[in-house]
């Protein structure tokens, strides 16, 4: 989001506080975000791609929604109500609408470029709800969630593979007219699909669980879609929404609490990511001066880069949800001080809290659970490495599939079974500290500290954009050549 | 089986397995994770224990500390899908 996106948004946030009430608050959160699919999608330089993107979200989404849908053994299409054709009606005119503004001066349009004609946006929808469609109906119970689960994650791998994501760009571009040979991966920038993944994810996932309660059509859209988290998070929780959700008709949205909360979130937020992070990002690390500092001016880069990274993710964060408080939607809170955590496992309860709840959820429980559960049971050690191990390699080819990631994500696995191994064998040594607070202090400090400069040691892979230069970065902080 | 009944089978399995202290006294409504005695790793082995134990299966989303943070809550979670 730029500050135009904020500015409009918190516009938008005031005219909705006055203007619209009851059930009709819903519905414009739904219009609001479908037009903001499309608005905060940045300029891809293959024609169209810009609109089929946000398109693809949106169809993506409705898949989702029919996936998830319980239904009865005797009719296997999703249940439709009325009121989730009317969601799908309203969707479709909305698309159409977008679409139509081709004809319109480009500063009136919400789209990075002009849109496709018509026809064609006609027959993508035509064709993108035929295919839903046809596979809900064709195949049955948990064999659709399965598939589901399996096509959001091939996708994934996709745009997240550098080789793969530049294969389909020149395939994209030769389709488009262009010319191949100039095709990258930043061809496939898909605003959000990260996070969309992951939340539709989670849904198909507590559906095979049981868990998922029976969402609508636009509560199920508007949770995966809500704008102000839809470019980075926090990735919340359905069943959390849809409270919310369900509470704003009657809700008391144009309150002076409501106001100083979000409005207070929204301005520390700014400051964070505008001014303290985009300071700080002057002289912190990056792929140029990495090769010219060395010694202390290279750890300087190194803890510039660690706050730039915490100052403006967070104030991101701090925005998104302060613009949900406006609209009557408290998203989770991603960040609680995470540099002032003692260890690592603390570090990741407070980091990017709602990415690790969800690889907490998804991949370290059931996978743990699932080896305790064998006979003969592997040592807790060994369960515990596979572990921390699978999670954060989760979330480092979750950022993308480079070593880069995969060795940051490893960094962390490693480090989080060591702590877990120290923490066992001292936990009633340091639980005993209580009536010794000078001592306890102390290596509470030292844990500080050290945990700190663990994490900040960490960044070096994720900042820089190859292994190589990070290696050298990291030899060099150590006083090598 | 009867509410004290999993509460104190649930007790002892904590204290013997988790927390690895018979003598530690404790009680229905102290923060065990917040305390520093449970981690994400003796949640799931407790999963896995109240599966094995009671038949209950709790989904990996409840395994959190705002749900799983005293006895009592645990004991609750439980008793909900025994009954």
């Amino acid at each position: 989001m730029t500050l135009i996106h904020i500015a409009v948004f918190s516009t938008l946030a005031l005219l909705y506080a006055v203007l619209v009430r009851g059930r009709g608050r819903a519905w414009a959160l739904l219009a609001i975000s479908v037009v903001a699919v499309y608005w905060l999608q940045p300029f891809v330089d293959v024609r169209y791609l810009d609109f089929a993107f946000p398109t693809a979200t949106l169809l993506i989404a409705i898949g989702g929604w029919a996936a998830t849908k319980p239904r009865d053994a005797d009719t296997p299409s999703p249940i439709f109500t009325r009121d989730d054709l009317k969601t799908l009606i309203v969707v479709l005119g909305l698309v159409l609408a977008v679409a139509a503004t081709r004809y319109l001066a480009p500063a009136l349009r919400p789209t990075a470029s002009r849109p496709p004609p018509i026809e064609t946006v006609i027959l993508g929808l035509a064709l993108g709800l035929a295919l839903i469609y046809g596979l809900a109906r064709a195949i049955k119970g948990r064999q659709l969630v399965q598939a589901a689960i399996f096509a959001i994650i091939i996708t994934f791998a996709i745009f997240k593979t550098d080789a793969l994501a530049s294969w389909l760009a020149a395939l994209l571009r030769q389709n488009a007219g262009a010319d191949p040979n100039l095709a990258t991966p930043a061809d496939l920038t898909w605003l959000g699909f990260s996070y969309i993944a992951f939340r539709i994810l989670h849904t198909l996932r507590d559906r095979q669980t049981g868990q998922l309660p029976d969402l609508s059509l636009l509560e199920y859209l508007n949770y995966i879609i809500f704008f102000p988290a839809l470019t980075a998070g926090p990735i919340d929780r359905a069943e959390r929404f849809q409270e919310d959700h369900r509470a704003l008709a009657a809700a008391a949205i144009f309150t002076p609490p409501r106001w100083v909360e979000g409005g207070g979130r929204i301005a520390v937020g700014l400051m964070k990511k505008f001014v303290i992070a985009d300071s700080i990002a002057l002289f912190a690390l990056n792929g140029v001066n990495a090769h010219q500092a060395e010694g202390g001016a290279l750890w300087l880069l190194l803890y510039a880069y660690t706050f730039r990274l915490f100052f403006d993710f967070s104030g991101y964060s701090d925005i998104a949800i302060g613009i949900g408080i406006l609209f009557g939607i408290k998203l989770p809170e991603n960040f609680d001080r995470p540099y002032l955590k003692n260890n690592l496992q603390s570090f990741w309860q407070s980091w990017h809290i709602t990415l690790s709840n969800w690889a907490r959820f998804y991949i370290y429980s059931p996978l743990t659970r699932a080896l305790l559960r064998r006979k003969p049971r592997p040592s807790n050690a060994a369960i515990q490495f596979a572990g921390h191990m699978s999670t954060m390699l989760v979330i480092g080819l979750w950022h993308g599939v480079t070593w880069t990631f995969i060795i940051w994500g490893l960094w962390h696995g490693v480090g989080l079974f060591i702590h877990k191994m120290w923490s066992d064998r001292t936990r009633r040594w340091y639980n005993g500290l209580k009536d010794k607070p000078a001592q306890k202090r102390l290596w509470h400090g030292a844990g500080v500290v050290l945990t700190f400069h663990f994490v900040a040691l960490g960044w070096v892979w994720f900042a820089l954009p190859d292994a190589q230069t990070a290696l050298s970065v990291f030899v060099k902080l150590f006083g090598g050549a | 089986m009867d509410e004290t009944t999993v509460r104190e089978k649930m007790r002892e399995f904590i204290k013997r397995e988790l927390i690895r202290d018979e003598s530690y006294d404790l009680t229905d409504d102290e923060g065990i994770i917040t305390g520093g005695l449970m981690d994400s790793f003796a949640l799931a082995e407790l999963a896995v224990f109240v599966e094995e134990a009671f038949g209950v299966y709790i989904p990996d989303p409840d395994l959190t500390v705002a749900k799983m943070d005293t006895l009592n809550q645990m004991v609750a979670r439980v008793m909900r899908d025994l009954q």
